[in-house]
């Protein structure tokens, strides 16, 4: 079996120790920033901080509250509207963002960008800094960011998003759909195309996912810690539709780039399952464990008959146990999620159900691995990204086990 | 005597001969019909699947399919290609076609006094929209359990798996009583039958529904009386953060 080259990913921290941009190369190079509508006085404060983080370094500072009477500009900074009205308002960035930041990207001559989600005011200097760094000086294709998150943020990507990404597609990028991103413009125009190929125009809100279209292409990918940032509310949408969406495009591209992450093969490094901790008796998280569990337990009760066409025996026996176990010991174990994950993700490609039902489905299935984060973290930030390490772990020690059913599907128990 | 029996006999068998004779043009006129149009929508089925197939039709139709829908075009295609679809429903069209026209070729090899076609041969076609009825009603039936079953408990609602099994009983005895009804069988006894237990159903899942979420409701007067300046879930804390109970905050996304 032939090997293909894995994205060359790695993670780092450049917070502390990043020169400022002032190599004479990169200051040269002009470099388009998209921004979210921010407002007059939010985009003063970005115009501030871009300024500051980027001493010399020519921008072009795109806004949709830049009206096209207002374009200004100074020695090193450029101020410019979208001339195609403002991008798609999303909580995450969209297909729509990238093909707008490819078009202003042809339009001014730049030659990388950074697209800049929601709720961007809220990124550090030396985050943007660190970005920019990154993106202009490293030969980077993609720089992802990192946030400081607490052991309680951002659970559908520890679960599901950063071990299926990292497991099938060899990025380790903890949060694969981006809220920021910084991009060279290759890995702009192929995930431009990409957007066109979800089509709908520049109105359509079709996710993308840069870290596998960058892994897919064997482009350069990074990971740049950047410190807090305020995450954006996904709207008034509730957590079944939005796992439904977000977990269904995750599905389809999957499906699409089978050919590739059944070729490739990502070094497994095994992670030791901790002891969980034994949460006290009055702590918050036992309370909210024992409300979960409880509805886990309903939840087994009442659809079992749908996961029962989807998973294997062994599966259901396991989640049968999980059912009945207290709330104390209620424990889902990583390998158990990552196959559960994965022959949700065969039942996705072979449509054994309806694919909106089945997606339905996932979500308590998925609020029982929540369960088992609170109960494993126990509200410390280091035992919650240990639980995280320990499932993306599983993921990866699984992954023959959806190449082989993806293959042989009729076989239910490889 | 036994000339009369002999005479009886060769009577009734020449009236036997003569229905015989008459019923086979029919018989082969219906099938000749049925044969000629099915192979007409065999070929026209291939040419419309080539043509599909040339347009690159099933990928567009995925394009434009939203993924979180609970209702693709794709998931009721056979082998789920929408080409595969289209072009068995002009396959079997084209039968259904033939079929008609049969039954009309067989009806005009009668003569006009015969009783049998003028009762039978609509009534035929009853059974056939009843049949039709009765499969769409079972996929919509099973189709609408499912969603309400998922729904509900992703509502962490105790009562999920009562209240999919009422949906998919009143749209089953609302199935059924609309086939008997095409059929024209029962008459008023199906009519009065179908109101007294779909009315039956919807009163039991009323009460069940409204005896189940007792609690919930009073807690949430409760909490409305006692802090009626309280911010609303939707306002600060959107449906991504799970606040059922006090509790560590959760965000998803």
């Amino acid at each position: 079996m032939s090997s293909s080259p894995i994205a060359d990913i790695s993670n780092a921290s450049p917070l502390e120790t990043a020169p400022a941009v002032r190599s004479t190369d990169s200051s040269r190079a002009t470099l388009l920033i998209c921004l979210p509508s921010l407002g007059i006085d939010g985009l003063q404060t970005m115009q501030d901080r871009i300024g500051a983080a980027l001493p010399g370094q020519s921008v072009v500072l795109a806004s949709p509250d830049v009206l096209p009477d207002n374009e200004s500009s100074t020695e090193h900074l450029r101020l410019v509207g979208y001339p195609a009205g403002p991008p798609h308002a999303s909580w995450t960035l969209v297909a729509s963002d990238f093909l707008t930041a490819a078009d202003l990207a042809r339009e001014h001559n730049a030659s990388a960008l950074m697209l800049l989600g929601a709720e961007a005011d809220s990124l550090s200097s030396a985050g943007l800094q660190a970005l920019a760094t990154c993106i202009l000086n490293q030969r980077v294709d993609l720089a992802l960011p990192r946030y400081k998150t607490g052991p309680h943020d951002a659970l559908v990507s520890s679960a599901l998003l950063y071990p299926l990404t990292n497991a099938l597609f060899g990025v380790g990028t903890h949060l694969p759909l981006p809220l920021d991103a910084a991009l060279s413009l290759r890995m702009a125009e192929r995930l431009a195309a990409a957007a066109r190929r979800l089509g709908n125009g520049a109105q359509s809100t079709p996710l993308v996912w840069p870290a596998a279209e960058a892994s897919v292409s064997s482009f350069v990918v990074r990971e740049i810690e950047v410190g807090e940032r305020t995450l954006p509310h996904p709207g008034d949408a509730d957590l079944n539709s939005l796992l439904a969406e977000v977990a269904g495009s995750l599905f389809t591209d999957i499906e699409a780039k089978a050919p590739f992450w059944q070729r490739s093969r990502s070094s497994i490094s095994a992670v030791q399952a901790s002891e969980p901790v034994l949460l006290g008796s009055e702590t918050e998280e036992l309370a909210e464990v024992r409300a979960m569990a409880e509805s886990f337990r309903s939840a087994y009760l009442n659809l079992q008959e749908i996961w029962s066409l989807v998973l294997p025996p062994q599966s259901l026996l396991a989640l049968k146990k999980l059912s009945l176990a207290p709330p104390e010991s209620f424990l889902m174990p990583p390998d158990l999620w990552a196959r559960v994950v994965y022959d949700f993700v065969l039942a996705y490609h072979l449509r054994t159900i309806n694919r909106g039902h089945l997606l339905g489905a996932l979500t308590p299935l998925y609020l029982a691995w929540v369960t088992s984060h609170l109960r494993r973290s126990a509200g410390d930030a280091a035992l919650s990204s240990r639980h995280v390490e320990e499932t993306a772990s599983a993921f990866s020690t699984e992954k023959p086990y959806v190449v082989a059913r993806w293959r042989w599907p009729d076989r239910f128990n490889p | 005597m036994g000339q009369q029996i002999k005479f009886a006999l060769l009577q009734s068998t020449h009236r036997v001969v003569v229905v015989l004779v008459r019923f086979l043009p029919g018989l082969l006129a219906f099938l000749l019909a049925v044969a000629v149009l099915a192979l007409i929508g065999f070929l026209l089925a291939a040419l419309i699947r080539r043509l599909l197939t040339a347009t690159r039709f099933d990928e567009r139709i995925k394009a434009n399919e939203k993924i979180s829908s609970p209702v693709n075009f794709s998931d009721w295609a056979p082998s789920h290609s929408p080409t595969l679809l289209i072009s068995r429903v002009i396959l079997w069209v084209c039968i259904l076609a033939g079929v008609a026209i049969g039954i009309s070729a067989f009806d005009a090899s009668y003569s006009a006094d015969t009783q049998v076609s003028l009762f039978a041969l609509p009534y035929l076609t009853h059974l056939l929209g009843a049949i039709l009825i009765l499969f769409a009603g079972n996929l919509l039936a099973r189709f609408l359990a499912r969603s309400v079953l998922i729904g509900a408990v992703n509502a962490q609602l105790q009562y999920a798996r009562f209240l999919s099994f009422g949906v998919k009983w009143l749209v089953l005895v609302l199935t059924a009583a609309m086939a008997l009804d095409h059929l024209q069988i029962g008459g008023t006894v199906v009519e009065l039958a179908f109101g007294i237990l779909f009315g039956g159903i919807v009163l039991t899942l009323s009460l069940a529904i409204g005896l189940g979420s007792r609690d919930l409701v009073s807690r949430s007067i409760e909490k409305s009386i006692e802090k009626p300046l309280a911010v609303r879930p939707t306002e600060d804390s959107p449906a991504t953060e799970v606040r059922e109970t006090p509790g560590p905050k959760l965000r998803h996304f």
